[in-house]
């Protein structure tokens, strides 16, 4: 036992100094993130905004996105039960998947690159590596918890207590040691660092549809999801610590299998089984477009799926709606004066969520071109007749491609359960939910563009567009909630596109957004033709 | 035919880093040059800059008359490479990604490429993350050898091979080389360099220090006399161009500078001499020197 952990302790303090910085922006980015929002909703909360916002919040399709409350009545809705309601899952799904990120690329892809045999080489435990990546993951958590704790008490807000804001935080905590112990076994048994980061999300991902489901339904359903956990504990209201206690048993529980898992397999390999290959190559293969099909056919293959579940999920929920809206005077009034019906309006609001997913999928493809460059893959093609633009051009329009298919396949899921769901009086039809998601395609190529735009001139800075996606993402979703400035809001591609179909669809909007993407692309090109490939990392 | 690479005054700074100060040579057609120089010289950097991976800063780089940046295309029609650091798609098995390599080249011959799987003993149905770097190494020499080019170039083609397979690969290229074709070899393995270049270019410090024929290198260094004398042989030391002097016994050892042979032998030949063996300098010793200097 000692020996398979020798050196843990070593490897412990070296990730903790390779990391600082990241650890930094980590803790104080989702720190903040998860605590700063409080004078925001105090501003929501003034007047009858507290009581409005507990109505639109029993919307099951709100339900479904961002959990219930145990609230029962609009009069008892204070200002800690709503930023709870409102804040806590999203915070612990970010928290969750940073750390399943993470674990994977300290372990799985080190492996991979063949970083952890030279480690190996030396008088480190077999599982050394394990053990000092879970316990840095954790102890970052455990800072994350402290902070998000520490700042929201000190705003000395009536109803949120310091108990409460220490339980607020140590949930998101909790979130994200779940996740990370999710990603370390995910790690032993998938055969490539991709296939553990894919794994990892999808299970994160299904937890949070199912999830969805069952708050809707029945909520003690719920409770049987690890995921669950992390917002049942309630606080500000019931403060309940014992979800908790379930999601650390299942993290240990979870960490065990992964070493002991790790312990049966060799270095490199998975539990699933390599299969065996063909001497010659298919026809398919025997082309730039065919080589990047065969490359990216995993990651768009998953994404697919993932985005027709994604918008089956949520159109099922519009059958709830009308139901919903029936049993509230306050919400049938407030949509029967804005003459948009709630499908409608939610329709706008889910869409510009899913499209923003949606966006994940080309800019990974764009990104994979510089990572195929540093991992000297490209090498010997370059003394080929391929050319520079054949490699570029043939990563941007497959990355455009997967956008628009991409997007259809989101709105059609989610139309097609949303129009079954509703039935024959339904103010909505197919088309107009692919017209929905289509009005947002400029967005989805004005991703695409900037990742190609850094590919050509800044290749390292390919991750960043990611981070500019979760911004807006942010923006976007919690823009109307509060009330941010014009300007600000701005800031974020989306805003600039009308939400169909409650606003009209704006030609102009589009066609310059897909203008200025296409001579974004065009600029990164030009880039990429004039600057160095790198070789190496 | 002649003149098919030409490189004159090529600079090339990575930052505050010069990694090329001044490197010229050239490469005739039927004829391979050999590349040679310590780690981080400048080798690979050059052959980047000779493949357009990436752009110099100054002086002229030219293959078949074109300029290896402007006219890269036109260029890559007709020359095979394979790098130093072959890396390879995991998920593709061998015969898979030499296809790859040939389509993309324009075309191969099928059957060379049978004949060469078969050579160097490669498996081409695993799947590349399993190969060894050596055999990951014969995909890419398999592919460069398959496709029908006017250059080859080879940055440390051998470096993970069996003796076996390398010296199937110098065949290969002796193969090449006859049917006049240009060779440019970048290699650690000094014995393969002095069996198959025609020429040597040796760089150091992204300065090309050393070029000519392996003979007219010779010139410049020693030979390695071992002698056994009747006499005692402590005299030679004192001789005219004998260095390193070592001697036990009645044999003596000692590093002879080519010009003094004559004056060296008719010293030894007083002695009396019962064994006398001139070794002529290796590419190695050429090498080491230029190390020392």
């Amino acid at each position: 036992m000692q020996e398979k952990f020798a050196r843990s302790r070593v490897l412990f303090v070296q990730y903790l100094k390779r990391d600082w910085k990241k650890i930094i922006v980590w803790v104080l980015g989702l720190g903040l993130f998860s605590a700063a929002f409080v004078p925001a909703f105090e501003e929501i909360g003034m007047g009858q905004g507290l009581q409005g916002m507990y109505e639109t919040l029993q919307n099951p399709a709100m339900i479904s996105m961002v959990g219930p409350t145990p609230i029962e009545n609009a009069a008892d809705y204070t200002l800690g039960a709503m930023y709870a309601h409102e804040m806590l899952l999203f915070c612990g799904l970010f928290a969750m998947i940073l750390s399943a990120l993470h674990v994977v690329s300290h372990t799985r892809k080190e492996e991979d690159l063949g970083l952890t045999e030279l480690v190996r080489s030396f008088q480190v435990g077999r599982q050394a590596n394990s053990l000092a990546v879970m316990a840095e993951a954790v102890m970052i958590n455990l800072l994350l918890a402290l902070v998000i704790g520490g700042m929201m008490s000190s705003y000395g807000v009536d109803t949120i207590s310091v108990e409460g804001s220490f339980l607020f935080g140590a949930s998101i905590g909790m979130a994200g040691i779940m996740g990370a112990a999710i990603a370390l076994a995910m790690a032993q048994i998938m055969p490539t660092s991709a296939g553990a980061t894919g794994s990892s999300l999808g299970i994160i991902g299904l937890l949070y549809i199912v999830r969805a489901g069952t708050d809707v339904s029945n909520v003690d359903f719920s409770m049987i999801n690890p995921m669950g956990w992390t917002y049942l504990t309630y606080p500000f209201t019931e403060n309940n610590g014992v979800p908790l206690i379930w999601a650390v048993v299942f993290s240990a529980i979870v960490v065990t299998v992964a070493f002991a898992l790790e312990g049966g397999r060799d270095m490199g390999a998975g539990y699933l089984p390599e299969r065996e290959g063909r001497e010659s190559a298919t026809k398919s293969l025997l082309s730039v477009p065919g080589l990047f099909a065969k490359l990216n056919k995993g990651v768009m293959i998953s994404w697919m799926i993932a985005f027709v579940i994604m918008g089956a999920a949520y159109g099922s929920i519009y059958g709830d709606m009308q139901t919903f809206l029936e049993s509230n005077e306050i919400m049938s009034q407030m949509f029967a004066i804005s003459g948009v019906s709630i499908e409608e309006a939610f329709t706008g609001t889910i869409m510009m969520v899913m499209i923003g997913l949606v966006s994940i999928l080309p800019i990974a493809i764009v990104n994979k071109l510089f990572s195929e460059e540093t991992r000297l893959h490209l090498s010997q093609l370059y003394a080929t007749k391929v050319t520079r633009a054949q490699l570029y051009w043939t990563s941007v329009v497959m990355a455009v491609v997967a956008g628009i298919v991409g997007i259809l396949l989101a709105a059609s899921g989610l139309g097609g359960t949303a129009v079954s769901a509703l039935g024959d009086g339904s103010p909505l039809n197919m088309g107009d939910f692919i017209a929905a998601g289509y009005n947002f395609l400029p967005s989805v190529l004005f991703f695409t563009a900037l990742g190609a735009l850094a590919l050509g001139w800044a290749p390292r800075l390919g991750k960043a567009v990611y981070v500019y996606l979760g911004y807006s993402f942010v923006l976007n979703y919690f823009g109307g909630i509060l009330d941010l400035p014009e300007w600000f809001s701005k800031t974020a591609i989306q805003s600039w596109i009308p939400r169909m179909p409650v606003d009209p669809f704006d030609a102009a909007t589009f066609m310059t957004m897909t203008a200025i993407s296409i001579a974004l692309m065009v600029i990164g090109y030009i880039g990429y033709r004039k600057r160095d490939m790198v070789e190496g990392a | 035919m002649g003149e098919i690479v030409k490189v004159r005054g090529l600079q090339k700074k990575f930052g505050k880093f010069k990694a090329l100060h001044e490197v010229s040579f050239s490469i005739n057609a039927g004829e391979v040059v050999g590349f040679i120089g310590p780690n981080g010289s400048g080798k690979s950097t050059t052959i980047r800059t000779l493949l357009g991976i990436i752009h110099r800063d100054a002086g002229e780089a030219t293959i078949f008359g074109k300029d290896v940046w402007k006219d890269s295309l036109e260029i890559h029609k007709r020359i095979s490479y394979v790098p130093g650091d072959v890396a390879l798609w995991g998920s593709l098995t061998g015969g898979e990604i030499i296809d790859l390599f040939m389509k993309l080249h324009g075309g191969g011959d099928k059957n060379k490429r049978d004949y060469l799987i078969q050579r160097f003993e490669l498996d081409p149905k695993k799947k590349a993350k399993g190969y060894s770097k050596g055999n990951r190494q014969k995909v890419g020499l398999i592919a460069a050898l398959s496709v029908d080019s006017d250059l080859y170039i080879f940055d440390e083609p051998t470096s993970g091979l069996d003796p076996l397979m390398e010296a199937v690969f110098q065949d290969e290229v002796e193969k090449i080389k006859l049917s006049g074709k240009a060779i440019l070899l970048s290699s650690h393995i000094l014995s393969e360099v002095e069996r198959l270049a025609d020429k040597v270019v040796i760089i150091r410090q992204g300065k090309v220090v050393e070029t000519g024929t392996l003979d007219e290198l010779r010139h410049l260094t020693r030979s390695t006399v071992t002698m056994v004398t009747e006499g005692d042989a402590a005299r030679m030391a004192s001789v005219n161009g004998v260095h390193d002097f070592k001697q036990s016994g009645n044999q003596a050892t000692f590093s002879a500078d080519n010009e003094f042979i004559n004056d060296i032998l008719s010293e030894a030949a007083k002695l009396g001499v019962k064994k006398f063996e001139s070794v002529p300098p290796t590419l190695e010793d050429l090498f080491m020197r230029h190390y020392e200097v």
